[in-house]
């Protein structure tokens, strides 16, 4: 293993139905904001990795469709397809292609344009046998999850309305974002519509369209073409038992998420999560989910997460800001969502997340989700 | 600017898949009321849904244990928004209630539909019970749902 860092991204304007463009054209718009941003040209990336949840828009193959858009004819390209995590997957799996040597410059794409399908059927065609037939969706898997955490943590309603009134602020900062509003209430949220009880409509992350790209480089490449890379220090991704019910109170455990995040600390030597990282983005599809995960990421112990929002702890200007760019509540094109966490902790690194800028962050997390069962966390540093 | 062009796809599709020996008896159990789970002799966990492996001790299943018809709720939700069902293609309609339910005799939970669709009478550690469908077929679905036990 070699260093490898990140020195470009780039994102769509993400948005409910963004059909000015097909999906080629959607990728080509995020693939040439990476490059722009890094100051390279197509003929410069040796690999290309991309991430879609194809069932999604009902169009198999995306590879092959789109690789055009992406810069990828004569080179070798696959994709990534992990649920939730697949956009964080595609980007641990373009760090392996640099880091391992096999390649010098990898682009990476993450995209999804939910508009075009039926996200809803593509999450119904889960397991013929047994889950199918009583399945609700993430909505319902997280509803039931909430149930379980607020029984025994007692985190709140209203402690959760925070979240989504920090995430809803933080996007209007955030140029790419698909739902912003920097006056939104506690009130706004509470009184939102029940989607699954206690989940509400403003709790939950929305459907978007959009793509996102990230530009990593080896060490010595990335050294040559960036004054200031964001050098990714250490990558983890864990698989889980399929079933629901197979692992007892999953939103609080979040095994997966806490096995990754353990393992990332401990190759960077972070053992106060809250003092040592500058900023997180984390892949929070539910706000009672960021509250939880609060808890299993280490940034506070167990049942302290309603205090840590409460006290603006991961605001912009507290401790750890989490989420400065809305996060998943504020643009979730599923398979960009991951590929969006990286490439905003990156952009935080390279001092170039504009108005959501953390001053002088250099040591970010990201983490992805999938389905209950993946988990990938990525430690983003501003030295190799 | 000219007007946008999209192009509509329908399509009408059917898929067969083959169970497997675990479920197989699992579903065959259904079909009279029974319901049975997979023993690891690793971990001593047992899997309901039986499945072929124990993901934790990677040695293969084959011994049944007895489960009962009613056990634990161990997490709730009142859905509200019509859902896809991806084994039939229909949708239902909320709000419906949805439960993790451990049966006595079973270490995992089950997730299905609860009859209760009022949220302030659910909470987590309720006892509740199957309800079966009148015409049993061998699948998950002939448990309708379950009730709360008064």
């Amino acid at each position: 293993m070699r260093p490898a860092a990140i020195i470009g991204t780039g994102q769509t304007d993400h948005g409910r139905c963004r059909d000015d463009v097909s999906q080629p054209e959607l990728i080509r718009e995020a693939a040439n904001r990476a490059l722009a941003d890094a100051d390279i040209s197509p003929a410069d990336v040796d690999a290309v990795v991309l991430a879609n949840m194809e069932m999604f828009e009902g169009r198999a193959l995306p590879e092959l469709w789109v690789g055009e858009g992406a810069f990828a004819n004569r080179k070798p390209c696959l994709k990534v397809a992990t649920g939730g995590t697949s956009g964080t997957s595609s980007c641990i799996a373009g760090f392996h292609q640099a880091a391992s040597g096999l390649f010098d410059v990898v682009l990476v794409i993450g995209f999804e344009k939910h508009s075009e399908g039926h996200t809803q059927t593509g999450m119904a065609l889960t397991d013929p046998f047994w889950d199918r037939g009583v399945a609700s969706g993430a909505l319902g898997n997280f509803a039931l999850s909430i149930s379980q955490y607020m029984a025994e943590r007692g985190v709140t309603r209203e402690q959760a309305a925070r979240v989504a009134v920090k995430s809803r602020r933080n996007a209007a900062m955030n140029p790419h974002a698909h739902l912003k509003d920097a006056n939104a209430t506690i009130e706004d949220v509470m009184s939102s519509r029940v989607l699954a009880h206690p989940v509400r409509l403003m709790d939950m992350c929305p459907q978007s369209d959009g793509a996102a790209a990230i530009v990593i480089a080896s060490a010595e490449h990335a050294a040559k073409l960036c004054s200031r890379p964001a050098w990714i220090k250490a990558a983890a991704t864990r698989h889980e038992q399929p079933y629901i019910g197979d692992i007892d109170r999953r939103l609080l455990t979040m095994r997966t998420l806490r096995d990754a995040a353990q393992s990332v600390y401990a190759r960077t030597g972070i053992r106060e999560p809250l003092k040592q990282l500058d900023v997180a983005e984390i892949y929070e599809p539910v706000t009672y989910a960021e509250l939880a995960w609060y808890e299993v990421l280490g940034f506070c112990a167990e049942g302290e997460a309603g205090r840590l929002i409460e006290d603006g702890i991961t605001e912009m200007g507290g401790e750890l800001p989490v989420n400065p760019s809305g996060g998943v509540l504020c643009a979730n094109p599923v398979g960009a969502t991951g590929v969006i966490r990286v490439a905003e902790a990156a952009a935080q690194i390279l001092r170039r997340a504009g108005a959501h800028q953390i001053d002088g962050a250099r040591t970010a997390l990201a983490t992805g989700y999938g389905v209950y069962a993946w988990a990938d966390a990525l430690i983003l540093g501003s030295t190799p | 600017m000219n007007e946008r062009i999209s192009v509509d796809v329908e399509m009408r599709q059917s898929w067969r898949y083959a169970s497997g020996a675990a479920m197989e008896r699992f579903c065959e159990g259904l079909r009279n009321k029974r319901i049975e789970a997979l023993r690891c002799e690793g971990c001593g966990r047992r899997y309901l849904p039986p499945r072929p492996f124990c993901g934790n001790c990677h040695l293969h299943l084959s011994h049944w244990v007895p489960v009962a018809q009613e056990g634990v709720l161990e997490a709730w939700t009142v859905v509200c928004l019509p859902f896809l069902d991806g084994r039939t293609g229909t949708v239902r309609n909320g709000p419906y209630g949805m439960g993790l339910v451990r049966l006595d005799g079973a270490d995992t939970t089950l997730n299905h539909y609860l009859a209760e669709t009022d949220p302030s009478r659910l909470a987590v550690g309720l006892r509740v019970r199957a309800a079966w469908r009148d015409d049993l077929r061998g699948a998950i679905d002939d448990i309708l749902h379950f009730e709360v036990m008064q």
